[in-house]
């Protein structure tokens, strides 16, 4: 029997689905929570709203280039275990890698159909469960001491946690009078300094695949992914301009998905001509 | 009278005060008996299901190859997961941890996401409201992602051609720069003072060593590390001054 006929056979189906189907619930079990919460504590609803509007359209558009990345896999490892992988834990990035390194380590001539036996493909997903899963184990070990220490470190801050959201709404008054630290608001801004770095990893590796991509210094390598960058960079300036010259905060939520919308239709064109 | 009733309002907002503190305190405690509790079971189906497939298909797992593998490419996803478990726990906050590190593509949805959403309400990090806000957004993003996939996994085989065409292939080969590039007009803005030093380490680094691309995951530590070193020096200065 074919291959890819046995891995998409019901049977996987129904395991991986039903993993998937147990996360979905998970995720409106966090998410009503979190609202009921919010409501408790004095939270503006619309700004909750807003938050669950923006992420809905922000995550769109990633989620039909990790789709892609499920069809890309569904070649060799069949439909249900790449949809289980990405949309369980997994990451787009890591899962072609592992599952590759997975299949020369299961003696297999790499990740292809034409190679995979039954075996080699449970240890190839047995590796790409495992491999991936450290995350959530600190987070079962560690998180909830990290977290603490985290308020603690950030109660010393005039942006103090509880007294913040819950206080403020209760009292503003009795938030002016607080005592400034040596890391007063540093909090915030160490978190936007966290994602300048991360951001300039990646734009600087996309220089660097140019610049030294087929050799150092050779100006060979491919200009798509920076170009790419550049497009989204200024499809997001042009959408802040709009939100800050027509007034119009409705564009937030649009703003990422839109750039990345432009960006990569324009990948689409330099695609055709580099 | 009038006293008599301030003193009864002053009274009704501590009292209220403290209710939503004791209230906020009790829900995070919850959050992490239950992300605890459903990060196990999750762990535990995930480990589980190659199993379960291998009894199906009557072929378990090879647990030396799988030994070799992980000998060789686990090392690296353990560092890898160690760093960005330290990074991303405090963007997050509890109920967002759990669910992103259950639900997974943190760097190209889960954290700008968050980080979006969290600037679009202006919530601060560490605050109630980022935690509310973050745990919606990854809730949502989550729940999304979950039914575009089975929608398309559905609708997988009429999608294959138009999805797989040569033509829109460099568009999905290249969501990450498409949304790093946007995402890095929004924070250089403002701050290119910090901007500048990591980027062009990065740059440097990236030219210089072209193997690193392998490992770009890991280059976001030290990157990372001098972006919060210059912030926290102007930071000082700003207070000084």
């Amino acid at each position: 029997m074919d291959i890819l006929k046995i891995l998409n056979s019901p049977a996987i189906y129904l395991i991986c689905g039903s993993i998937v189907l147990f996360v979905a619930v998970v995720c409106v079990v966090f998410a009503v929570r979190a609202y009921r919460a919010g409501c408790a504590i004095g939270m503006d609803t619309a700004k909750m709203k807003r938050a669950i509007i923006s992420s809905a359209t922000f995550a769109v558009l990633p989620s039909v280039g990790i789709l892609l990345g499920v069809i890309a896999l569904s070649g060799s490892l069949g439909t249900p275990w790449p949809w289980l992988r990405l949309s369980v834990i997994g990451a787009l990035h890591y899962e072609t890698q592992v599952a590759e390194a997975a299949a020369e380590a299961a003696g297999i001539s790499g990740l292809s159909a034409s190679s995979m036996t039954p075996q080699a493909f449970t240890t190839i997903a047995l590796l790409m469960s495992v491999c991936i899963m450290w995350g959530m184990v600190f987070a079962i070990l560690t998180c909830k001491r990290y977290t603490k220490r985290l308020t603690a470190q950030s109660s010393s801050e005039p942006d103090a946690p509880a007294a913040d959201a819950a206080s403020d709404a209760a009292d503003p008054a009795a938030a002016a009078p607080k005592k400034k630290s040596a890391f007063a608001g540093f909090g915030d801004k160490a978190m936007t300094a966290m994602f300048i770095g991360l951001v300039s990893t990646y734009i600087g590796s996309y220089i660097g695949e140019l610049v030294s991509g087929e050799g150092i210094l050779a100006f060979a390598g491919s200009a798509l992914p920076l170009l790419v960058a550049l497009v989204g960079a200024a499809a997001m300036g042009l959408f802040l301009w709009i939100r800050e010259k027509k007034k119009a905060a409705w564009v937030d939520s649009f703003s990422i998905a839109g750039s990345m919308l432009i960006a990569m239709a324009a990948a689409v064109l330099f695609g055709r001509i580099l | 009278m009038s006293k008599v009733q301030n003193t009864v309002n002053t009274e009704t907002v501590s009292g209220n005060d403290m209710d939503k503190q004791t209230f906020y305190s009790r829900y995070i405690e919850k959050t992490h008996t239950i992300g605890r509790i459903t990060s196990i079971v999750t762990l535990a189906m995930l480990i589980g299901s190659p199993f379960a497939i291998g009894a199906v298909l009557h072929a378990m797992p090879d647990l030396g190859a799988f030994a070799r593998a992980l000998l060789g490419i686990g090392l690296v996803y353990l560092i890898s997961c160690i760093a960005e478990y330290l990074i991303y726990v405090p963007m997050l906050g509890a109920g967002g941890s759990y669910l992103a590190f259950i639900t997974g593509n943190l760097i190209n949805m889960k954290i700008p996401c968050a980080v979006n959403a969290r600037d679009i309400v202006g919530a601060k990090s560490g605050t109630p409201e980022n935690e509310i806000i973050s745990t919606l957004s990854i809730a949502t993003s989550s729940l999304v992602t979950i039914l575009v996939l089975a929608v398309g996994v559905v609708l997988l085989i009429p999608l294959q051609p138009f999805l797989q065409s040569p033509v829109l292939r460099p568009a999905f080969d290249n969501v990450v720069p498409a949304l790093f590039g946007a995402m890095a007009c929004k924070y250089y803005r403002g701050n290119l003072k910090i901007a500048v030093v990591p980027l062009l380490l990065m740059t440097v680094l990236f030219t210089l060593v072209p193997s690193l691309t392998g490992s770009t995951s890991f280059m976001i530590i030290p990157s990372g590390a001098v972006a919060i070193g210059l912030a926290y020096l102007f930071f000082r200065k700003e207070q000084k001054s």
